[in-house]
This record gives C-alpha cells, structure tokens and sequence, in this order.
C-alpha cells in the first residue's frame, strides 16, 4: 500500500516538472520586457542592464528555471497582465468554486451511476438492462455543452425554474444552492454512464463468484447477496474508474464553469489564454494539474479503506 | 476432440488464421444491428462532408444580415431556400454544416491517425525491445496521467488557439491508450512460436516487426483507433466550444454550437443542430468502436 502510494507520487514528480516547465515557457514569451517594464520610462539603457541582471534574467534558460522554481514554491506565481492583481489571489478566489461544483456534481452523479449499474447487473438481458446500457453509451456520446445548453434554454430560460448565471454565495444560503444545480446536473451527468457501466461489469463478475454461489446455496436471500455481499467487493473497479476519470471531470468542468459563467479555475484559465493573459493562464493550468494530482493521490488512498487486502502488501 | 496442428511451415500459419478470424468476425458484425446502422450513418456523414463544396447550396462565409437568424424549414418564418436556417450573421446552416463537419472530422481523423502512428509505433518497440519497455512505458504513465484538457489548456496557451494547436493537443492525448494497447497486443504475439521461427530463419527486426507483429496486433489498434476517434472528436469540438480551437468565421461545429449561444434563446436551433450533429458522429462511432471490440478482442470486454 505505502509503496503503491509512493510510486504514484513518484509519477507524478515529472508531471509536475512538465507543468512547471510549461508555466516557465509562457512566461519566457511574454512579449514585453519585464526589466523595461519594471525600470519605467524614464530608465537609462544602464539602468535597464542592471534590473535585467538583478532579476536574473541573463542567466542561461536553465538558471532562470530554477529561479522559476524557487519563486512558485515561494507561492509567487507573478502579476496578471491584464488585471494587473496576484495570480495568487485570484486563484485563490476561484479554486474554491471548481472544488464545490465539482464536488455537487459527484455526490449525486456517483450514487446514481452506482444504483443504474447494479440495476442493470441484477436484470441482466432484460428490458431493463438494454436500456440503461444503451443510454450509458448515449450518455458517455453527449457533448456535455448540448446537455448543458438544453438545461438553460428550457429549466432557465423558457420554465424560468432556477438561474444559470454565475454563483450567488455560499451553498448554505438558497439562492446559492439554487445556482450550482443547474451546473452540477450539466457536470455530474456526463459521469451516470461510465459509473454505471463499471458498476454492472464489475458486480456480473461478482455475482458469478464462488462465495455469492456459496452464500446462494446457505439460502441467503438475493437482495442481501447484492446488497451486503457483492455490490461491497465490485466497488473498488468502480473508484479506480472514478480515480481515472478525475482528468474528464476536469475536462467537464472547464466546459460547464464557461457555460454557466461560474466564477472558477476553468473559466480564469480559458479567459487567460484566449487574452493571452501569460501570467495568470501558467498559474491556472498549474493549480489545475496539482489538483488533479492531488485528488489522484487521495483515490489511491481510498483503495485501502475499500480493500483490506491492499493495507497488508 | 482436440485438433492438432501440425505445421511445417510455422511463418505463414499465423497470418492464415488471422485473416479467417477476421472474416468470421466479420460476419458477426453484420449481425449487430447497431454496428451496421451506426456505420451507414458514418458513411453517409463523411461522404457529405467529402462533397461539401459540391453539394452545399450555399456559400458558407456568406454574410447576408437581411435574413439572420431564420428559423429551419418545418417553422413558419422559414425560408424555402434555408433548410436549416440561418445563423446570426444570416448564413445558411445546412452549408456551414456540411463545411463544419468536414472541419471537425478532419481535426478528429488527423489527430487519431498521428497519434495512432506514434503510439502504435512505440507500442511495438517496446514489445520487441525488451530494454525499451521501461522507459518508453513510464513515457506512456506520465502522458496518461495527464488529463486531456490540460493539453489543450496548455498548448493553446503557447501556441494560441487555433485548429492546429488543438489538434496538436488532440495527438498527444491519444499516444499513451494507442500505445498501451498495443503494446498488449503486441506481447501476446511475441510469445508465439512464429515469432521465434521467424528470429530462427533469420529475418530482421524490422521486418518481424513490419509484417508479423504489426499485422497481427492490427485489429486491436483498429478497434481502439475507433473508439478514441469518438473521445478526440468530442473532446475537440468541447475545446473548439470553450473558444480555444477553430476561430470564427471558420465553419466547425464546436465553433458554431458557441456562436449559437448568444442566441439561444429566441433561436435555439442555431447551436442545437451542429451540438446534435457532434452527438450522432460520437454516438456513431462509440457502437461501432464496441461492437468491433466485442467481435475482434472478446477479451478486452470489460
């Protein structure tokens, strides 16, 4: 378990310096000067010269790299260009939407997916079965935008039911709640599919098992075997799923925050670099991919909570 | 009664089997209804859009603001001579749609095809190079572990956005499946003993490589190659959606579903139909992509 936790962590070492790099590399083609900019107008070619070499910046690629480093460990991640505000503090105020509407959209999407797929599984060849399948397949064909676009046009616009613009505060007030729903239904919905189809394969292959055959034989009834004895040990294909999924989630989510105009990481990193804002776009994809790292890491802890077996090798 | 085979001649008996097992697979093909419809509706969305400068009625960059926003032909306010409307500028749907589609299946087949190439390609190295599995495999982890989003976030942000950054991004997201998949496919029929009497009767590597492992590994990257054209398809009309890929005026239906938001409301068929339009080729292409995995590798079913 704590070797499988390392090794991850050891994978994710270059991600991380391939990310970084890239961070590095956009800031290297910003197009103006940091030294000019930073000696304002009036400066001599002298003084120019002398900023240019106090901030590093005639070192070889290499040393400036490592400047880099040192100042995004140091927290500095630079000023937007456009805004002219901390990278750092605005990504500050938009992480926390992302992980909220990410985190709405899974907590209903998952259960779901879960309770599809063990219908599916347990009505296997049925009527039933088909169609949650066929709509699984259908679901993972969507552009999540149509869904989205759909869920506007009628639920906001046409029923006038629940707004689509923006985030109205926190989820403990209703209006704030009502804001994230139409979002995370959007965001959880491309994620029903997948979970249940995970679901149905991984718990066919548990209910054909010798101990569900065993406890068939004892007489224990069908829906205790599903329930406490099979849908248990057919989960853990279903969080690796989920863990590998985390990426398209991402991906989702950057789609659904432009949408619904929610004022998250995705919607600043798609805002930066369509204005080729330089500085705050490296900060964005930088705290998207430590993010996606980081939840990789916590779903491979999960492992050991679903498996005993994984805590012991 | 166990058949037994004997064959003198192990170099040619792999390749023979192979072609009657894709001819049996084949014929099950034919019996899945949804393989066979889905693949007449792929046929004709490309041929259409292979003809869109043939067959389009109209020029699709032509402005004309006079009839904007027409509604399609089974509405009231319809034009006669646009089917589907017209979007805000007053162009006519259908032919954007043909010129889109061709647009968006060419940053989806492009993308697939160079990602299939290099993947397949490091896919079979590291099979038959034994000292390049590690290196090129932890190559393939790292590429994996990157979601796909962060490529095309990534190198739009250096290159600017625009159909070739994203197709770019599009490439690199498909390598690391193509090239785990082969790579599986591969070492199974490295273990076979054609392989080895091949080395034996002195062939070379690349020669091994070009007509044994490749050919027999084929229908797996095939049946991959398939479903992720659906994935790169998707994900790069969502990214040319979010304003990252193909620019305006240019006729590509991520762009035209995003342009059709501001519309929405009083003219929700401006980006209802090229969003349906980019549903019927993934969904297309995903039945497909099953079926041909059920009946080439009944293994890889999950």
């Amino acid at each position: 378990m704590l070797r499988h936790a390392i090794k991850r962590l050891l994978v994710s070492i270059p991600v991380l310096l391939g990310v970084l790099f890239i961070g590095f590399m956009l800031m290297q083609i910003v197009p103006t000067d940091p030294a000019t900019v930073l000696a304002g107008p009036t400066a001599s070619a002298a003084d120019i010269e002398a900023i240019r070499e106090s901030m590093g910046l005639n070192e070889p690629v290499i040393v400036q790299f490592g400047i880099y480093l040192g100042r995004v460990l140091q927290g500095d991640l630079g000023r937007s260009l456009i805004s002219n505000s901390s990278v750092v503090d605005e990504l500050a105020n938009t992480i926390g939407p992302t992980i909220e509407l990410m985190c709405a959209s899974l907590i209903w999407a998952i259960p779901l997916g879960i309770l599809f797929g063990t219908l599916a599984a347990v009505r296997r060849g049925k009527a039933s079965d088909r169609i949650i399948m066929a709509a699984s397949v259908a679901g993972v064909s969507m552009p999540i935008f149509w869904f989205g676009l759909m869920l506007i046009q009628y639920v906001g616009f046409k029923w006038q039911i629940l707004p689509f613009q923006g985030r109205a505060g926190p989820l403990w007030t209703i209006e704030g709640l009502r804001h994230i729903i139409l979002p995370a239904i959007t965001l959880g919905g491309v994620f029903v599919g997948p979970v249940a189809r995970m679901t149905r394969t991984s718990l066919l292959e548990v209910l054909s098992s010798d101990f569900v055959r065993t406890a068939r034989a004892k007489g224990v009834s069908e829906r205790v075997i599903v329930l406490k004895h099979a849908l248990r040990n057919s989960l853990i294909p279903v969080v690796t799923l989920i863990g590998l999924q985390i990426g398209f989630l991402l991906g989702g989510a950057v789609v659904t925050e432009t949408m619904f105009a929610w004022p998250g990481v995705g919607r600043l990193a798609v805002g930066a670099i369509v204005s080729a804002d330089y500085a705050l776009s490296q900060g964005a994809i930088l705290v998207l991919a430590l993010s996606f790292i980081i939840v990789n890491i916590i779903v491979d802890l999960l492992y050991a909570v679903l498996d005993p077996r994984l805590r012991v090798s | 009664m166990t058949e037994i085979h004997v064959s003198m001649n192990p170099v040619d008996e792999a390749p023979a089997t192979a072609v009657t097992a894709r001819r049996t697979a084949l014929k099950k093909l034919m019996r899945d209804k949804g393989a066979v419809v889905s693949f007449v509706i792929l046929t004709i969305i490309v041929t259409l859009a292979l003809a869109a400068p043939l067959i389009a009625p109209h020029d699709p960059y032509d402005n004309n603001l006079r009839n904007m926003l027409k509604p399609p032909a089974w509405a009231d306010a319809a034009l006669p001579e646009h089917l589907l409307g017209t979007d805000g500028l007053g162009r006519d749907i259908v032919s954007r749609l043909l010129y889109g589609t061709r647009t968006t299946l060419m940053m989806g087949v492009m993308a697939v095809l160079a990602g299939g190439i290099i993947g397949s390609f490091m896919g079979l190295m590291a099979a038959y190079y034994k000292w390049l599995e590690g290196p090129v495999m932890r190559i393939v982890d790292i590429l994996l572990s990157f979601p796909s989003i962060l490529f095309g976030l990534a190198i739009a942000a250096v290159l600017g956005a625009g159909i070739f950054s994203i197709t770019i991004a599009l490439t690199v997201s498909a390598i690391p499946t193509i090239a785990r998949i082969t790579r599986g496919a591969a070492v199974v029929q490295m273990q076979m003993e054609y392989i080895t009497a091949s080395r034996a009767v002195g062939m070379s590597d690349a020669r091994i490589i070009w007509l044994h492992l490749l050919p027999n590994s084929a229908s797996t990257i095939f049946v991959y190659l398939t479903l992720q054209l659906g994935q790169t398809i998707l994900l790069g009309a969502a990214l040319s959606f979010i304003g990252l890929g193909a620019q305006p005026p240019t006729a590509e239906l991520g762009t035209m579903a995003s342009e059709g938001r501001n519309f929405l409301f009083f003219a929700p068929h401006v980006s209802t139909i090229p969003s349906l339009v980019i549903f019927l080729i993934v969904l297309c292409f995903n039945v497909l992509g099953d079926a041909l995995r059920d009946v080439l590798d009944p293994r890889l079913r999950q």
